[in-house]
């Protein structure tokens, strides 16, 4: 299980990296974090003829915060955003997701550009990023352009970043005052990918549910926004009877894809548990962060 | 690089993972391959203060960082507080996975001197142990707690 | 024994003497070894199940810079002796062999079944070259199970078989089979299976080779449970005789039955390095590990039992078919244990027993800590489900079919005596421990209140070695041991034990320690040099008695040496001299001491004769009285029914494996097992789709049990029942995963009693949990 041979390339600025990306196109991939990729190189199952290491790119390092909106750089550690202050208070489901992610040393690695650009649809940061609706800001010689959540995740592992274009940093909305969040998941050991998770995010006004986003991991190609039941959600006041049908309608047309860990029918079961856990989670959690 | 305090330096392929340099080309064999995808744990090191999995870091991506693998947790050849404390609670047996263990349980006591049996179970989560049922490794990590304590 | 209790080694958790090298990386493992020239091996393997290998094209992996040479199967078979398989050699197979090379030549019978070996300069360039060795294969219908292996008109594995059934279907009965099921009240009958799981020890196999200059000796390292065993293989294979092969082992990193050091890879890295004159060494990595390396306990079982109204067991009936994979090693010695192991400590008085070994496309079934252990599941799990048929508590079912203590010894009807077996008492104080009345109180208020909590328990006897037979030479051959006392007073040990992980260089030096008179320090255990050390092996659970008992004898053999020779020197009578912290002393006399050293060094300058030169000595032992090990386990645990997720919440012991030499030992051994055990329940499965493809090859698809999955397990040790003047230690490394899997299961049907949920199956993942919901509240 040793890697392959490849060419690497470790440019110093955002700059170098687009230039490498321009040149080098699909022939390249980027480097970040390593916890997905440099498995898949040992195991001989991902082949790029160029390594660009976009490790030294400091620049693509931090958590910083608008009137809006927490702009997270690509390169920001997946630790640096769990002990970030402004990533507890201004993105409370990003908050809970973090520390679900493999183990310490993994954190220590992994970012959260890095994470978002692999799309692992089993992964806990895509669910998040779907469900918030970040928006993805990619960088190429020919400018910048900012995608949406809705339209970066194509498929398994695959998003609409072009081969030339890094990506740069992610925007994540600032949750509101009356806002609660929660993300679920069951898996088969602790740290592991989960077989299905689900990230979410609740807002009351006046007792009744304003705003509500459920996305799931796991069930899919991609992470996919549950809309039909936070559409049924909205208006209604919490209620164990309310959440139970909010379960039902999150679930009835998945077709989660089976694996070893588990058939479509379990995940699909698991799926409504979760949403049920979810939505009362997140309901008290909005009660707390009052 | 600067490995358990020393400078030390080599010119490798990109390819190369920083466990295989640190075992081949730095002779420093404690730090041990178990997985070589970054799951059980055995090659944990520490750089710049956080553990990593070194199969999953190459070697070229620690240059001008700090190092320290499982030889230089202890001065001087003998054991550290926590090493003994694993050792007084019979903590492995065949000693693969030791290293990893060692190396994640030091960075982990250092910001949680305090720390409790879930959390000493939740942090040491990500090494795997095939002998042991993890108990006496548990135990030592706690016992190294307690003695810091008094 | 004239020591003072408080001075005894023995019986005390002696602190590890391994663990300052391992705690600190300075432990020497087989991947650490680095010679000169080194030159490093990597396996081109199978992507099919099962195909016709028609062209090996090795040029362009030749050709690329870095690789020294690329040998396929058929360039092995014209530099190796074909013959069987060194572990059939070493416990026969029960049938029938079949014919195959080294490394595959005419046909590729497993994913991951090894076709070329590729040498090079790296481990990099050696998978580099791998990659460019074209192979042409045939594909052929995969035979993925044991149903499709017993259907005549499946392909056969090995042609010069005929068919897929290496063992025929062969039936014993034992005690009135048919008497017991005409006088039953009730018979049930069940299907059980046991699921395919592996040792995966966290360091793989591996072997580094280095042909001696012109001799044509061979110096190998080695990961492997015994160093004669490696050398045998080796010389076997290579046409050399067993002396012309030094084997060497360091530090080894778990095993568990897996490493003999003489498997089809290390053969072919053997016969490579002596053919390219250079060393050259293989480490297996994970992926090869999980892949080929070789799994077990692919079983299944139609029992029929006979019970009274009452709960005795009358009889029982098994038809086992075990599937061995393909290259078979274990198909006859594991039916044949089972069969014997199958009555337990129960005083069942009819057993019928047939079994059929078949072989299949996939990765070897080899020995992995307690080969037999799938009788106890089997046992186990029939006597929870005949409780709950009857409204038998599980409990009062075992207690009611123990058998009793008596003189002479119950014998079970396989033939062998439950001499000091003390599974009642197990069972009670495993019951005390979890306060059974306690739990069912609190198992019905948590159900109340939508908490499926569940108790099982289960037990087992282990022969570690096993009783000795009236009339018989002994229970498992002999062991042998050198003992030495040298001029600095050390007294060495040199065993043919391979500790990986047991700790043998503790346990032995505080036998040692004690019986001789010095200090633990000054005991060394020499092990893992075929020219230093006699012929053994570390497996079977055999250490504690034999290689514990032929320290107790060999230093008891070596004191009497010694005192000898100090009575000459102290001009006192031997019979009142005897050997206290290192020091002889004439007894009533304290300042009469002379330390051991001086012993030896005036012995070793010719003072008494040429005789006296060497205190040294050669020391056997046949096992004594031996015995069984054996115990009771319980476990509590939860079931979230939502998510089929299984959480053990308490996890008893009971054991009795005689007299420990250190307990921290015995319970770290009992531990790790039970760990094993809950694993191969929770999480492992070496799973292959219905085309033979492997399905768990990384550590993300085989699950290892981690630190949040394994509780603390509590233990309690039973006062022991000597049966053996001197050596009273049992073994201890295989209970623990022998009895854990049933443990588990007859909890998880506890918990789910209310849906009406049985359970046939010992693999229970989440997803299978909530279908067994789902269909026992469809029947229950």
């Amino acid at each position: 299980m040793k890697l392959p041979q490849f060419a690497y390339e470790a440019p110093a600025t955002v700059a170098e990296a687009v230039d490498l990306l321009a040149d080098y196109q699909d022939e390249a991939n980027v480097l970040a974090g390593g916890q997905s990729l440099v498995p898949l190189l040992a195991l001989r199952l991902a082949r790029p003829a160029v390594l660009i290491d976009i490790n030294g790119l400091d620049e693509l390092a931090g958590v910083s915060v608008t009137d809006d909106r927490v702009v997270i750089g690509a390169m920001t550690r997946e630790y640096m955003a769990e002990e970030s202050a402004t990533v507890s208070a201004a993105v409370p489901l990003l908050a809970a997701a973090l520390p679900l992610i493999g183990h310490e040393a993994i954190r220590s690695r992994g970012t959260i550009g890095g994470s978002l650009a692999h799309a692992d649809p089993a992964a806990e940061l895509p669910a998040v990023a779907r469900a918030l609706e970040a928006e993805f800001v990619v960088r190429s010689r020919s400018g910048e352009r900012v995608i949406p959540a809705a339209d970066w995740f194509e498929g398994y592992l695959s998003t609409s970043r072009r081969p030339d274009e890094i990506l740069v940093e992610v925007w994540f909305p600032v949750a509101g005052p009356d806002s609660g969040a929660a993300f679920q998941e069951v898996s088969r050991r602790h740290g592991d990918f989960a077989m299905v998770g689900l990230a979410v995010s609740l807002t009351l006004a006046d007792g009744a549910i304003s705003d509500a986003r459920l996305a799931f991991s796991g069930i899919a190609d991609v992470p996919v926004r549950a809309a039909e039941a936070e559409a049924l959600l909205v208006g209604e006041e919490p209620s164990a009877e309310l959440f139970a049908a909010a379960a039902r309608r999150a679930t009835a047309a998945i077709e989660p894809p089976a694996d070893l860990h588990g058939s479509s029918e379990y995940r699909q079961k698991v799926a409504a548990v979760l949403v049920r856990r979810g939505l009362r989670a997140a309901a008290d959690n909005v009660y707390e962060r009052q | 690089m600067t490995v358990n305090g020393v400078r030390r330096g080599g010119s490798v392929e990109p390819r190369r993972t920083l466990a295989d340099f640190l075992r081949d080309d730095l002779e420093l064999t404690g730090t041990h391959v178990g997985c070589e995808h970054g799951v059980c744990g055995s090659c944990t090191v520490i750089v710049d203060g956080r553990t990593v999995r070194s199969c999953l870091m190459l070697a070229v991506q620690a240059a001008g960082r700090e190092v320290t693998t499982i030889e230089g947790v202890a001065s001087g050849g003998g054991l550290g507080p926590l090493q003994q404390a694993l050792q007084d609670s019979h903590g492995f047996q065949c000693g693969f996975c030791t290293p990893g263990f060692v190396m994640q349980a030091t960075a982990f006591l250092r910001t949680h001197p305090d720390a409790r049996e879930p959390e000493v179970r939740e942090a040491l989560s990500g090494n795997i142990c095939r002998c042991t049922g993890y108990q006496g490794i548990i135990d030592g990590v706690l016992l190294a707690v307690q003695r810091s304590q008094h | 024994m004239t020591q003072i209790a408080a001075q005894r080694y023995t019986g005390t958790s002696v602190k590890r003497s391994e663990d300052p090298r391992i705690l600190t990386g300075s432990g020497r493992y087989i991947d650490d070894v680095k010679l000169p020239g080194m030159l490093h091996a990597a396996f081109v393997r199978s992507p099919l199940a099962h195909g016709r290998v028609l062209a090996v094209d090795v040029s362009a992996a030749r050709a690329l810079p870095g690789v020294v040479a690329v040998l396929t199967g058929a360039d092995l078979d014209t530099m190796t002796v074909r013959g069987p398989d060194p572990m059939v050699t070493f416990i026969g197979l029960g049938g029938s062999g079949p014919d195959y090379s080294l490394l595959a030549t005419d046909k590729v019978r497993f994913v991951g079944d090894p076709v070329a070996v590729v040498i090079a300069e790296s481990r990099y360039l050696a998978e580099d070259g791998c990659e460019l060795v074209e192979i042409d294969y045939a594909d052929l219908p995969a035979v993925a199970d044991a149903a499709s292996a017993l259907d005549p008109g499946s392909p056969p594995v090995f042609a010069d078989l005929g068919s897929n059934i290496i063992v025929p279907r062969r039936r014993t009965e034992l005690g009135d089979v048919p008497g017991a099921f005409a006088a039953a009240d009730r018979i049930a009958e069940f299907h059980l299976d046991v699921h395919r799981h592996q040792n995966v020890p966290m360091e793989g196999r591996g072997i580094v080779v280095s042909p001696g200059a012109g001799s044509g000796q061979l110096t190998v390292h080695v990961a492997t449970q015994g160093v004669h065993v490696a050398r045998n293989g080796i010389a076997a294979c290579l046409g050399l005789e067993p002396e012309q092969v030094r084997v060497l082992a360091g530090d080894i990193g778990g095993s568990f039955g897996l490493k003999m050091g003489a498997s089809r890879e290390e053969l072919a890295v053997a016969a490579a390095a002596r053919a390219l004159g250079r060393p050259v060494k293989w480490i297996e990595d994970r992926s090869e590990h999980l892949t080929a390396s070789g799994q077990a306990r692919e079983e299944s079982f139609d029992v029929r039992a006979a019970v009274s109204g009452d709960g005795d067991l009358l009889g029982l009936d098994v038809a086992m078919v075990i599937d061995t994979g393909a290259y078979p090693v274990a198909a006859g010695i594991v039916p044949a244990t089972i069969q014997m192991m199958l009555p337990g400590p129960y005083t069942l008085p009819a057993l019928g027993f047939e079994s059929t070994a078949v072989t299949t496309n996939k990765a070897s079934y080899i020995s992995y800590r307690g080969p037999w252990a799938s009788e106890t599941f089997v046992r186990e799990r029939v006597l929870d489900l005949l409780a709950r048929d009857l409204g038998l508590d599980p409990l009062e079912i075992r207690l009611r079919n123990v058998a009793p203590r008596t003189s002479p010894p119950f014998m079970m009807v396989t033939g062998r005596p439950l001499i000091g077996v003390t599974t009642r008492e197990s069972l009670e104080l495993v019951a005390r421990m979890a306060d059974f009345p306690a739990f069912r109180r609190r198992q019905a208020a948590e159900r109340a209140r939508g908490r499926y909590l569940g108790i099982g328990v289960a037990t087992f006897i282990e022969p570690a070695p096993g009783p000795r037979m009236p009339g018989a030479p002994s229970v498992m051959g002999t062991e042998s041991m050198r003992l030495r006392l040298a001029g600095d007073g050390v007294l060495t040990l040199f065993t043919g034990q391979m500790p990986h992980g047991q700790g043998h260089q503790t346990t032995l030096a505080q036998i040692a320690a004690d019986e001789f008179g010095v200090p633990f320090e000054q005991v060394r255990v020499v092990v893992g040099d075929s020219d230093l050390v006699p012929a053994a092996m570390t497996g079977g659970s055999r250490s504690a008695t034999m290689a514990g008992g032929v320290t107790l004898h060999g230093a008891r053999q070596l004191k009497a040496k010694v005192l000898d020779f100090a009575a000459l020197l102290m001009e006192a009578s031997a019979v009142d001299l005897h050997i206290a912290g290192g020091q002889v002393v004439v007894r009533g006399d304290p300042d009469s001491a002379v330390t051991v050293a001086e012993v030896a060094r005036r012995a070793a300058s010719g003072l008494f004769g040429a005789a006296a030169d060497e205190l040294e000595v050669e020391a056997s032992f046949d096992g004594g009285e031996s015995g069984w090990s054996g115990g009771s386990h319980c476990a509590i645990v939860e079931v979230g029914v939502e998510t089929g997720i299984v959480r053990v919440e308490r996890y008893m012991v009971a054991e009795d494996c005689g007299e420990l030499i250190n307990p921290a030992v015995v319970e770290g051994q009992i531990r790790g097992g039970v760990a094993q055990g809950i694993g191969a329940v929770l999480l492992e499965r070496s799973a292959y789709d219905q085309d033979g493809n492997y399905q768990s090859g990384t550590f993300m698809d085989y699950l290892l049990p981690t630190a949040c999955e394994i509780p603390r397990i509590e233990i309690e040790h039973l006062e022991t029942v000597p049966l053996d003047p001197d050596v009273n230690f049992r073994g201890v490394g295989e209970g623990g995963m022998i009895v854990a899997p049933p443990t588990v299961v007859n909890a998880i049907e506890d918990a789910l009693a209310p849906f009406g949920v049985r359970i046939y199956e010992q693999h229970l993942p989440p997803a299978r949990i909530l279908e067994l919901i789902a269909a026992g509240g469809e029947t229950g």
